[in-house]
């Protein structure tokens, strides 16, 4: 027993040892032992990974992109599933919970944010938290509240960002020049009398999220500012301004496309319009600006990206696991490649035809890759706005609840008068 | 004769069973769960309270009155219209036809060529060709008639519906020229070379012959065309704009909306667009039947 002193001293060593041991170990994504265990089951899986496919360019570059990268790395097939909006993905988990499918779901991963997130958290249908397990999740900057919050709903790990956006708008140097260019909203409003059908806007609803979001940014001129806007919904603020909006909207509508007895109704059908002459502007979300509309043919080489002066709201986009899916493992390994930087290096090149902002933060990665992603940036090419600028006009989302309230709102109130 | 010449009540159930447990099951069953959920039974969301707050939300409230009134006028329009519309041409051509002496194979597979052609491709086929940007824009550009896009007159995406018409009119009339010219055929023609002989003309043979032989089948393809575009989603959702809305489309939108309680209001509108379709045959069918009475 002489020893024993000793044998507790050891013991008492080893023990913190391995408290300090403990805290160096990663955590990883709930009911996996640990990364390798992921990459494992995932193996020789498909994924089926439901998102918007709106856009043939982001549907073409995200198969080809991501798609033989999984196959040839990590042996996943990818199946990307597109659906007219995100909500139809939404209703195929709900639908699927109350068919009691508990395991084995048809959903894997889903491209989301704002207020279907706030739908699917609500329920309590999304696996996780995880976002902050996967190794590259390392690279993203979670203090940062535009990540850590979406539409003003704390992500919690419950999804993990792939880009980002900020609404902006599209005009074709061919047939305007730079001067003539408004650069808020008072100045629109004079160019759209100035100009009587040359301007459209799209249709605030299902598939018409960039219309919602163009509401709100008048919104948020009207009223001065955004933010009071921001954080939790607050009615007694909305019903104050919400006639002013109306009136000023549909002070445009005599002057507008079709005198405003109709809208586009999603990005595609505006660029259309835009394309064939008919009007003046379009919109877009890709911090590439126009090119990859240009790259997918869809409006002509000499389209240019141009952003307002302030009020140009933008995100970060994510993906999210229901709590059912058949395939997690490989989910997680699609997500995790996603923050990867030599591919958030090409998800910004408006040659992919996706031109989508960074979800990770350019400090946090080592050097090569920092030359990389600083690379992308400078190549973005003419089509795209300036960043600095848009990074002034920058302007954060509403609380998810304003999405669905502005949709009704303005179907009752300009598009029915 | 054998006994087995008519089959015995047991085989009757056995050969008839599997048709009707499909429709029984796959259709009644669709139409009873249609029926539940309009009348509020949610599952999902806690909700097993039955009531008609769905239909009379439809109907009165201020949230969705307008969307479904309008949307009903619309539909009964756009509907009526084109089932007239295509009745009448399906006649004239289907008469043309069945009294042209050569060629006849060649004006019948020209008639009928745009059957298989699915409703949603006549969609955006109309779009490509009568938008204010579409081919016939850019024809009657190039022959100097127009000069911008907006010069030219808004055929399609447009609020009375005339894009949706046409569209409907060129799929349909072939469907109801086709059984037309199939019953036509079938008549004997010695009718038609009595009452010539004995001095008819055209108007004639056709108000006492041909019409009244014709008739029934054109009324059943009328009422199939009627109810099917009346209930139909494709071509209003394509063709149409966002108010005034046909009804099929607003139901599928109030089905995939976000909100859940928007569900039972879906189903109720579903419901009620084919009661409002089994009202107008029954009615027509009633009216048809005192006809017949009074002659």
């Amino acid at each position: 027993m002489k020893h024993l002193k000793l044998v507790i001293i050891l013991m008492m060593l080893v023990m913190t040892g391995s408290v300090w041991a403990q805290q160096d170990v990663p955590p990883t994504p709930p009911g996996f032992t640990d990364w390798n265990d992921v990459l494992q089951q995932a193996r020789g899986t498909t994924v089926n990974w439901y998102m918007w496919g709106g856009s043939d360019a982001i549907n073409t570059f995200v198969d080809e992109f991501y798609g033989t990268v999984l196959q040839e790395e990590y042996g996943i097939t990818l199946n990307r599933v597109p659906v007219a909006d995100t909500v139809d993905a939404i209703n195929l988990v709900l639908t699927e919970a109350e068919a009691g499918i508990t395991e084995g779901g048809a959903v894997d991963m889903i491209w989301i944010n704002g207020e279907n997130f706030f739908t699917l958290r609500q329920a309590d249908l999304l696996y996780g938290p995880w976002a902050e397990t996967i190794p590259n999740s390392t690279l993203v900057n979670w203090e940062n509240p535009a990540v850590a919050y979406d539409f003003g709903v704390p992500v919690e790990g419950y999804e993990s960002p792939w880009s980002s956006a900020q609404l902006h708008f599209i005009y074709d140097s061919a047939r305007m020049s730079a001067d003539d260019l408004p650069h808020n909203f008072d100045e629109l409003t004079a160019w759209i009398e100035a100009n009587p059908g040359r301007f459209t806007y799209i249709a605030p609803g299902t598939g018409g999220f960039m219309g919602t979001r163009f509401v709100k940014e008048v919104l948020y001129s009207i009223s001065g500012g955004y933010e009071q806007w921001v954080g939790e919904w607050n009615p007694e603020l909305y019903a104050e301004w919400a006639p002013q909006l109306w009136d000023y909207l549909n002070g445009w509508e005599s002057n507008l496309w079709r005198s405003g007895e109709t809208y586009p109704a999603n990005e595609n059908e505006l660029a259309q319009l835009f394309a064939n002459g008919e009007v003046d502007f379009a919109m877009t979300q890709a911090v590439a600006g126009a090119g990859p509309l240009i790259t997918a043919g869809l409006i002509p080489d000499t389209s240019r990206a141009f952003t307002f002066e302030q009020y140009s709201i933008g995100d970060y986009n994510y993906v999210a696991i229901p709590n059912n899916a058949t395939n997690k493992a490989a989910a997680l390994v699609l997500a995790n490649l996603l923050l990867r930087p030599d591919r958030q290096a090409g998800h910004i090149r408006p040659e992919t035809g996706f031109g989508l902002g960074y979800a990770i933060d350019i400090n946090r990665v080592d050097d090569t890759d920092q030359a990389i992603l600083e690379q992308a940036f400078v190549d973005l090419g003419d089509g795209a706005a300036d960043p600095a600028l848009l990074a002034a006009a920058f302007a954060p989302d509403m609380a998810p609840e304003s999405q669905s309230i502005i949709e009704t709102d303005w179907e009752a109130n300009v598009l029915r008068k | 004769m054998s006994s087995e010449s008519k089959p015995s009540g047991w085989q009757l159930i056995a050969l008839l069973a599997p048709a009707v447990l499909v429709l029984l099951v796959l259709f009644g069953g669709g139409l009873a769960y249609s029926i539940l959920q309009s009348l509020g039974w949610q599952p999902l969301i806690g909700q097993y309270r039955l009531s008609l707050d769905a239909y009379t939300s439809l109907l009165f409230s201020r949230e969705y009155a307008e969307v479904f009134w309008s949307g009903l006028a619309f539909s009964l329009w756009i509907s009526a219209a084109s089932t007239l519309i295509s009745t009448v041409l399906a006649v004239i051509v289907a008469l043309l036809i069945y009294h042209t002496v050569r060629g006849t194979r060649l004006w019948t597979f020209l008639f009928q060529f745009n059957l298989p052609v699915p409703h949603l491709v006549a969609g955006v086929g109309m779009l490509f060709l009568l938008s204010q940007s579409g081919l016939l824009s850019r024809g009657t550009a190039a022959l100097g008639l127009t000069h911008t896009p907006s010069d030219f007159p808004v055929l399609v995406r447009d609020t009375n519906g005339i894009g949706i018409i046409i569209a409907y009119v060129w799929k349909e009339t072939p469907f109801i020229g086709i059984i037309l010219l199939g019953v036509l055929r079938s008549i004997s023609d010695s009718y038609d070379i009595t009452a010539r002989n004995l001095g008819a003309n055209f108007w004639q043979r056709f108000r006492y012959i041909i019409l009244p032989l014709i008739t029934p089948s054109l009324l059943s393809a009328s009422l199939i065309v009627f109810a099917f575009t009346f209930g139909a989603y494709e071509i209003p959702a394509l063709v149409g704009v966002r108010f005034p809305r046909a009804l099929p489309v607003t139901a599928l939108r109030l089905f995939t909306d976000a909100d859940l309680n928007a569900r039972p209001q879906a189903m109720a509108l579903s419901i009620l667009i084919a009661l409002i379709i089994s009202l107008v045959i029954g009615v027509y069918l009633w009216l048809r039947g005192m006809a017949e009475r009074l002659n």
